[in-house]
């Protein structure tokens, strides 16, 4: 019968200290609360990254336009130069 | 003996799956260690990526700034040179504009809607070549559309200067006589105005009670008869009341 019941008890036991095990190494509420405000924070700073982005792109554009207009008026300055006689 | 090893296999498989369940469910502190560490280092990143685009904003709108002071310098130099204020230019741009788009409705009228239009068109050709000679003109970019502009007026001109025509239909299919004829909306909308066709067509119409089909007659300009016209029309109303036409 002994012999019987030991791997009948080795396996309870094997079994139940693998159940432990799992349930030990689980973090904390307060653990699991640091990792959603941390993501929390990662998706605002995204926003925050896309927005500036954006800001930069219309800047380069507006940068861009106002370079050719100032191109513009300096060949027309010369044009007129030359249209007065000056 | 054999059934009890059987039992403590299947106690022992079940306790596993239970466990491995469990930690399915919940996080294991591994993971969680490993989720905290890959986020903390992605906020640093985007930490830091905002500072750069932060500093790279600032500095394009210093650019951005300062390529606005250039140009209004730039500008009032040209103003300068020239002797007008911006005021001036603003003005011209703004009337040429309202030009630009008036022409580009203009353009897509009929010869026979333009004649309706004449004094405008004529009006905005004088006024373009008083903008051609302004000083304000002399600047490229304005020079070049005045003259654009002034290209399309003349091209509205010479479609009013073409005779305008008109093909006589059937009677059957059209009720084509020279008073339904002038009464069309595009050619006088008055059917009194008949005898200027006749007038304006002495050549082919012998008779105004007869015109033939596929005649193509001329459509003289005016809005009212002339006094030869008037002449004209009171002799044929005379002759049709003293008796049927001779001929």
């Amino acid at each position: 019968m002994t012999r019987a019941l030991k791997p009948l008890l080795v396996a309870a036991f094997l079994g139940v200290g693998l159940f432990l095990s799992s349930c030990s190494s689980s973090p904390s509420d307060e653990e699991l609360r640091m990792l959603e405000d941390l993501k929390a924070q990662a998706t605002q700073l995204e926003g925050k990254v896309s927005e500036l982005q954006r800001d930069k792109a219309g800047l380069e554009k507006q940068i861009a336009d106002k370079n050719a207009k100032l191109q513009q008026c300096q060949s027309d300055q010369e044009a007129v130069k030359k249209a007065l006689g000056k | 003996m054999k059934t009890m090893r059987i039992i403590s296999l299947l106690l022992f498989v079940s306790a596993i799956a239970v466990g491995s369940l469990t930690a399915q469910e919940k996080m294991s502190k591994d993971a969680w260690q490993s989720e905290m560490a890959t986020f903390q280092q992605k906020v640093a990143d985007l930490n830091a990526q905002i500072t750069k685009l932060t500093s790279d904003r600032d500095n394009l709108k210093t650019q951005s700034d300062k390529l606005d002071g250039d140009l209004r310098s730039c500008e009032d130099a040209l103003y300068a040179m020239l002797g007008v204020t911006r005021a001036d230019v603003e003005a011209f741009d703004k009337e040429l504009a309202d030009m630009e788009a008036r022409v580009a409705e203009l353009q897509r009228m009929s010869d026979a809607e333009l004649l309706n239009h004449r004094d405008e068109i004529e009006r905005m050709n004088t006024r373009l070549g008083e903008m051609a000679g302004s000083k304000i003109a002399l600047i490229p970019r304005y020079g070049s559309r005045v003259q654009a502009l002034k290209e399309k007026v003349d091209g509205l001109m010479k479609s009013l200067q073409r005779e305008k025509t008109y093909t006589v239909g059937t009677w059957s299919r059209d009720r084509d006589c020279l008073w339904n004829i002038a009464k069309k909306r595009d050619i006088y909308a008055n059917a009194w105005m008949w005898p200027k066709i006749w007038q304006g067509n002495r050549d082919m119409i012998k008779d105004p009670d007869l015109i033939k089909p596929k005649w193509v007659l001329k459509i003289p300009e005016g809005k009212e008869l002339s006094k030869a016209e008037k002449s004209a029309a009171n002799s044929y109303y005379r002759k049709r009341a003293s008796g049927p036409a001779s001929d």
